[in-house]
This record gives structure tokens, C-alpha cells and sequence, in this order.
């Protein structure tokens, strides 16, 4: 154990650890868990982000990090892993941690590892602007095999061809790109935290496609469809797999024990904002914030049946006399804020138009409703069934211009494409790249909306670099005319998942 | 919906309605969207028979419109009114190729009722299923289908999956024989000469062939085949007295 851990958690109580309660280098410094490090996994842990304090409990008092391959460097260039799924960004890896990685180590932190750290490893690695997508956006380089392989391995059959139209990093051309039988694009790591929501079959058929929900090919049992941006990997035995492989570059796959253990830490993990900025507990006088609520709670429930989406704030709309006195005039605000911005995002509607997965081929063009229409998971807020839907993050008109990203374009070989026609620019074809259909283009798996505020940006191409963009953007792209009051709420809210 | 309302947008619609009653319509037209802005989700959609001119009501469909895609609408009027047009209940609405211009109405006063789950819904997997008390011999379920589609509609189709596996999972037969049905003969209707494509009969069978064997029925048992134009099997107690909708289907019969 490195010293400012160990006192930091002599400093703690009853194993609670406040990481950055202390405002020394050292202890910034011991946020960040690299591999090996030897850790006592405290029953929670504290850490100070923008919007308050996020909290990650580990409730599997059994685990060690000695002894448990999330943490240990089992592959080839360096990397566990915790590297890329750190406590305190939520199970995730914001920008900013990787520009402090990045300044701390010189470069040579192994999360900048040539392989998917970097732009493309044809780059010069000492430099910065190697890994400009990284440090500056979060991105992590995933290279999906072309034309598409099922889990057997074998070519899956397409219906659209793809050329690339824009490839700043040279990783979509001459031996890599399309033509040498793959594709880069680039995205954020998703958090591993709550991991039995993300792992819950809500309901047995996918209504996006009008099937039973995805069978897992190695034992024949459904799954969520839940795990990763582009469905590629429907177990954690998958992903762990397919991780292993391509993030820490091992030589062999995973032993049995090593999934075991990576499967026993995660499925013990829950991470979730504790606190807002001004101090208030997001669980003070009845509400429901904080994480422990999460490892107490059943998963996939759809809130539509049961427990509303955020109705965790619903306490702080019913506040008596005597409580509000107790507060100050920014925490009444706050609250208030908080309670407006739920009922904000799964109350007022709006109409959604030409997305793919809602609008075809299941609930028609438009479609009146609201964000819970997609982040409608009790709790967490990523989508009861497989959350395969287009937003308008990756493809053209809808998508942010993204010079810093590739951008291809999708010729659709069979029937167009509902809202695009035949052809489709995109930054990144999302579960399109897992199915092979032209239908699927720019689709991305709706994610956990918990602990936001800890592992910016946002989007799975980081498109977003705050909360208030990510409200922007969903203004543009479903003309909400939101106020700028509720767009205050909405961050606030979401802030404090 | 209001009262006033309810007045003035009914006089053609509510005269032709009467007449109507209980009769069985098909046309194909564009749709409109009624953004029923009441804090209720979704919306209305409406229709007008190019021939008769009459605006129906379509809301109550199970596969809704695009509005950038004329509709085959099917269903039956039943005098009522909805969102301004002649409700059409049971009603299907398919989506066809082709080009509308898009178009939305405002809410004008009409209003929707509460929206309530649909009785065809399929229940989360954490409740337990209640097997369907139907009787342990040799049986033919049907799963209807879209015109020129396979996909399996949401709230509708899908509840009746969730019901038959449910049942084929408790009783375990010996064999399972799905025919794949598409109508292929051609029809005229509002001018228009449609057939649905050949391979939809087959596509229709693979599918449920694949979500049988998704949901875990053994494939060995499963024999799949294929036919076109059969007859209409109105009164299938999830056809809702719907003749021609009836015909696309997929039969999955159960032997013992």
C-alpha cells in the first residue's frame, strides 16, 4: 500500500475513505489506482468531483485487490482493468484523468499504450497530439473487424458497403480501414459500476426488433444486450474476452479464474453521486440518492411499471415547513432544482422524429414522449430493453461537426435506411459494425446515467464535454425549446445521479 | 374531448360514420399526426379515404404510421369518434413504400384518453407466467403479421409469443410444424395493385423458427415450411375479426 493510501485510510472511519478531503498532493495522487497497487478495498470510498462528492461502495468484503485480476497486470503492455475503470471516475475514465495521467507519468502511464491509447500506432507515441483523442475527448480506439464477425468468428452478412470519407489519424487506411478488413472508431469506456442493472433482462423481446432479447451463443441463456456500445459482447465472459484481447493486449484469453474474479469484484461495485456541491446528502429527508440505494434495489424495472424514473427527488417536492428551515436558501434551491429536473426529464414530452429504433420499426414517426422513453430503467436510467437506439450523436445531419473524428460513409446496399436513404455519413456506425445492417447504422447502446458527474465527457464519442451540452444537443436534435431554467434543472438532476 | 370540439370537427365525419357502422374499410392514403399535446404521450393519427373522403381515426393500430409513408389502413368503424376522424377499431395500419409529405395537426382541443397498458402486453421476466389453460391436444396458434412485414409488433404481436412459447415450454410436444404464410395474389385497393413479396412467407417462418429456438424449444422438434395466400381466419381469438388481416400469418402447430 503506497503511505498516502494507508493514511488516508487511517484518517477514514468505520472503513470509510475520503479521497480528497485532504488537499495534498499526495492524496490527489492516491485517487488514481494502477495496476498492482495494493489496495484494502474500504466498504466505501468518497471522491470530489465538480458536482458534489461521488461515492463507490464495494460490497463483496471478500475481495482483494491482490488476489483479483481487475487489478493486476495481466497483459502485455502494462495495463489492468481498473487502468481504464477507475473508482473515482465512476468506473469510467474522464479526459481530465487522463490529461492528469498523462502530465503525472510524461506520457507514459500504460492507458496511453500504442494499441487503442493513442490516436493509431503508426503515431509517434512521446508526443501529445498522438493522443490528442484521449486526453482531450476520453476516446479510446476500437478496432472492429470488416465486414463484421459473429461470435463463432464467422463473416457476417452486410447490407450496406462502407468507404472512408475523412481519416485524420490514418488508422482507416492503407493497412488498416475497411479495405485491410477493419475499422477504427473511436469511444468512451463505459462505466463497470452497478453492473447488475446493466446485466438485468428487463422483459423476455426486444421491441426495437421485434425478437426474443439476445441469446448468449456460449450457454444459450438471454442477456441484456446492455454491455457495450455496439452489442459486440453480450456477456462479461464476452467482454472480458474481447477487453482482453484488445485493451490489454494479453496473448491468451482470460483463464476461468481470472473472469471469476474480475466478475465477483464488478457484480460488487455501486457507484452513484453522494453529494452536491453545497454538501446537501442526495439521500437528506427521505430521498433516495447515493449508491446504497442502488445495491439495495431490485434491477430492471421499468419505470413506467413501478418506481418512476428519478422519482428518488420526489421527497424533496414535499418538504415540511420545518425541514425547508432548516436549509439554506442555496441547498431549498438546490433541491428544488434537483426535483424539477426529474420530473423535467420523465414528464415533459416531446416529439421524437426519424430514430432509428424508436421511430422504426416500433413506435412510429413521431412519437410524442420523454427522456424516459429511452432511460427508462428504474434506478439507472439506461433502457430496460437492449438499448440499441440512434440519437443523432453519430450520423449526419444530426451529429455535431467532429473534425478530430473519421468519418465514413455507408452505402446501403438493400432497402435504404428509414430516415437516411442510401446513404449515410457517420462518424461512427455503431451496432451496425456488430449486425452488419444498414438499418443499425449509427445506433449506440443507451448506458447508465449514473455517477455523470465524475467521468465527463459524455456520449459514446465524448461528444458532449459537459451536462449542459449533452442538454444542448438533445435541444437541437428534438427542437425541445427547453428554457434556460430547465435546462439549469436538468443538469442539476443529473449531476446528482 | 371537448364538447365543442367534439361538434364542429364531427358534422361530416359523425353523419358518415353512422352509416358506417360496423363495416369493415382498407385504403391506402398518407397519414397525419395529431400532436395531442395534453401532457400524454404519443399522439393520434388519422387518415382519409381517398374515395369516400372520410377521415378515420387510426390510434388504435398496433404497427403506428410514419408520416413520411403512405398506410394501408384495415379496420373496422364503429360510429365512435376520435381526435377528429371516425375512429377504426380494431384497426392495422402498414407501412407502405413511397413518399408523403409529412404533416401534423395541432392538438385543437382533442384530447386522448389516459393511456393504460394495452391488454397484449408482455410482462416483465421477473413475474412468474401463468401457462394458458388450453386444452393438451394437437393445436394451431397464429401470429399475425403487418402487411408485407416480419416483424413482430410491440404490445400485439409480441404478447402473443410470450403466451404460445409460455405454453409450448409447459407442455413440451413432440413436433412443432410452422408454415409461413404471405398473400401474395394481387388486390386493388384505392387504385393501387398490391401483393406482398413471396419471400415474406418464408421469412415470416425462419423468424419464428429463430425466436422459438432463442427462447430455448429445441430446434430438433421444429419443422418449417412455407405457403402462400391462405385462407382468412377471422375469427383466431387474436385475429380481432379481422378478415384480410388475417391471412398474413405464421402458423405454429403443436402435436402431441
Amino acid at each position: 500500500m503506497k503511505p498516502s493510501m494507508a493514511l488516508a485510510l487511517l484518517a477514514g472511519s468505520a472503513g470509510l475513505f475520503v479521497a480528497t478531503t485532504v488537499n495534498s498532493q499526495d492524496s490527489q495522487e492516491s485517487e488514481w489506482w494502477s495496476p498492482g497497487d495494493v489496495h484494502e478495498l474500504p466498504a466505501q470510498v468518497d471522491y470530489a468531483n465538480d458536482s458534489g462528492v461521488l461515492r463507490v461502495l464495494f460490497t463483496d468484503e471478500e475481495v482483494r485487490t491482490t488476489q483479483n485480476a481487475f487489478f493486476q497486470p495481466i497483459g502485455a503492455n502494462g495495463r489492468a482493468c481498473v487502468s481504464c475503470h477507475q473508482p473515482s471516475d465512476s468506473m469510467s475514465l474522464s479526459a481530465e484523468t487522463a490529461r492528469e495521467r498523462w502530465d503525472a507519468t510524461d506520457g507514459r502511464d500504460p492507458i496511453f499504450a500504442a494499441v487503442d491509447g493513442s490516436n493509431c500506432p503508426s503515431m509517434p507515441q512521446g508526443e501529445r497530439a498522438s493522443h490528442s483523442l484521449l486526453l482531450d475527448y476520453g476516446l479510446f480506439r476500437i478496432e472492429r473487424p470488416w465486414p463484421p464477425r459473429d461470435a463463432n468468428g464467422a463473416p457476417v452478412e452486410t447490407d450496406f458497403e462502407i468507404e472512408v470519407v475523412r481519416d485524420p489519424w490514418g488508422c482507416n487506411i492503407g493497412d488498416r480501414g475497411p479495405d485491410a478488413g477493419n475499422i477504427s472508431v473511436y469511444r468512451r469506456p463505459r462505466p463497470v459500476a452497478n453492473m447488475k442493472y446493466l446485466l438485468a433482462i428487463g422483459f423476455p423481446q426486444d421491441p426495437k426488433l421485434g425478437r426474443p432479447v439476445p441469446v448468449d451463443p456460449r450457454t444459450g441463456e438471454p442477456t441484456s444486450g446492455n454491455l457495450l456500445a455496439d452489442r459486440r459482447a453480450l456477456t462479461l465472459d464476452a467482454q472480458m474476452d474481447d477487453a482482453g484481447a484488445a485493451h490489454l493486449e494479453m496473448a491468451r484469453a482470460m483463464t476461468p479464474q481470472q473472469r471469476s474474479e474480475i466478475t465477483q469484484f464488478l457484480m460488487s461495485v455501486y457507484a452513484a453521486q453522494q453529494r452536491d456541491a453545497s454538501g446537501t446528502e442526495l439521500n437528506a429527508n427521505g430521498a433516495e440518492g447515493g449508491p446504497q440505494y442502488l445495491a439495495d434495489s431490485p434491477a430492471g424495472m421499468l419505470g413506467a411499471y413501478g418506481k418512476r424514473v428519478w422519482s428518488e427527488f420526489e421527497p424533496w417536492e414535499q418538504m415540511s415547513e420545518e425541514q425547508l428551515a432548516e436549509l439554506s436558501e442555496e441547498e431549498r434551491e438546490y433541491r428544488a432544482s434537483v426535483a424539477r429536473g426529474a420530473r423535467i426529464f420523465r414528464d415533459e414530452t416531446f416529439l421524437i422524429t426519424d430514430s432509428a429504433g424508436i421511430n422504426f420499426p416500433t413506435f412510429g414517426n413521431p412519437f410524442r414522449q420523454a427522456c424516459t422513453m429511452c432511460h427508462n430503467m428504474t434506478n439507472m436510467g439506461n433502457d430496460v430493453a437492449p438499448g440499441q437506439i440512434d440519437l443523432g450523436t453519430q450520423n449526419a445531419p444530426f451529429a455535431d461537426p467532429a473534425p478530430h473524428l473519421p468519418l465514413f460513409r455507408v452505402t446501403c446496399t438493400g432497402e435504404p435506411h428509414p430516415y437516411y436513404g442510401t446513404e449515410i455519413l457517420t462518424h461512427d456506425p455503431g451496432f451496425a459494425l456488430t449486425t452488419g445492417r444498414c438499418l443499425d447504422v449509427g445506433k449506440i447502446t443507451a448506458q447508465s446515467l449514473r455517477g455523470l458527474a465524475a467521468r465527463a465527457p459524455y456520449f459514446s464519442n465524448g461528444s458532449a464535454a459537459t451536462l449542459r451540452d449533452v442538454v444542448d444537443f438533445y435541444d437541437r436534435r428534438y427542437n425541445l425549446q427547453y428554457t434556460e431554467q430547465e435546462k439549469i434543472d436538468l443538469v442539476n438532476m443529473m449531476g446528482a445521479l | 374531448m371537448k364538447g365543442l370540439v367534439l361538434a364542429l370537427a364531427g358534422m361530416v365525419a359523425s353523419t358518415a360514420a353512422s352509416a358506417q357502422e360496423a363495416q369493415e374499410v382498407r385504403f391506402i392514403s398518407c397519414p397525419v399526426f395529431r400532436d395531442v399535446d395534453n401532457g400524454k404521450r404519443g399522439g393520434c393519427w388519422l387518415s382519409t379515404d381517398p374515395e369516400s373522403g372520410i377521415r378515420y381515426d387510426v390510434t388504435n393500430n398496433v404497427y403506428p404510421p410514419d408520416w413520411n409513408h403512405p398506410v394501408l389502413v384495415e379496420g373496422v368503424a364503429n360510429g365512435e369518434e376520435q381526435c377528429g376522424g371516425v375512429r377504426l377499431d380494431p384497426v392495422r395500419t402498414s407501412v407502405l413504400p413511397g413518399h408523403c409529405p409529412r404533416h401534423m395537426l395541432p392538438a385543437e382541443g382533442y384530447e386522448l384518453e389516459r393511456p393504460t397498458l394495452p391488454v397484449r402486453n408482455v410482462r416483465p421476466t421477473s413475474e412468474e407466467r401463468t401457462v394458458p389453460d388450453w386444452p393438451l391436444t394437437d393445436r394451431t396458434m397464429s401470429i399475425f403479421f403487418e402487411f408485407d412485414s416480419d416483424f413482430i409488433t410491440f404490445y400485439h404481436s409480441d404478447s402473443m409469443v410470450d403466451q404460445m412459447v409460455t405454453w409450448l415450454r409447459a407442455v413440451e410436444p413432440k413436433r412443432i410444424v410452422i408454415t409461413g404464410y404471405a398473400v401474395t395474389e394481387p388486390a386493388e385497393v384505392t387504385g393501387q395493385v398490391i401483393a406482398e413479396k413471396p419471400e415474406m412467407a418464408q421469412r415470416r417462418a425462419q423468424l419464428m423458427f429463430e425466436v422459438l429456438r432463442d427462447y430455448g424449444i429445441d430446434p430438433d422438434i421444429i419443422e418449417t415450411h412455407w405457403a402462400y395466400n391462405p385462407v382468412a381466419v377471422p375469427d383466431d381469438m387474436w385475429a380481432d375479426g379481422l378478415a384480410e388481416t388475417s391471412r398474413r400469418r405464421v402458423e405454429i402447430s403443436a402435436e402431441f
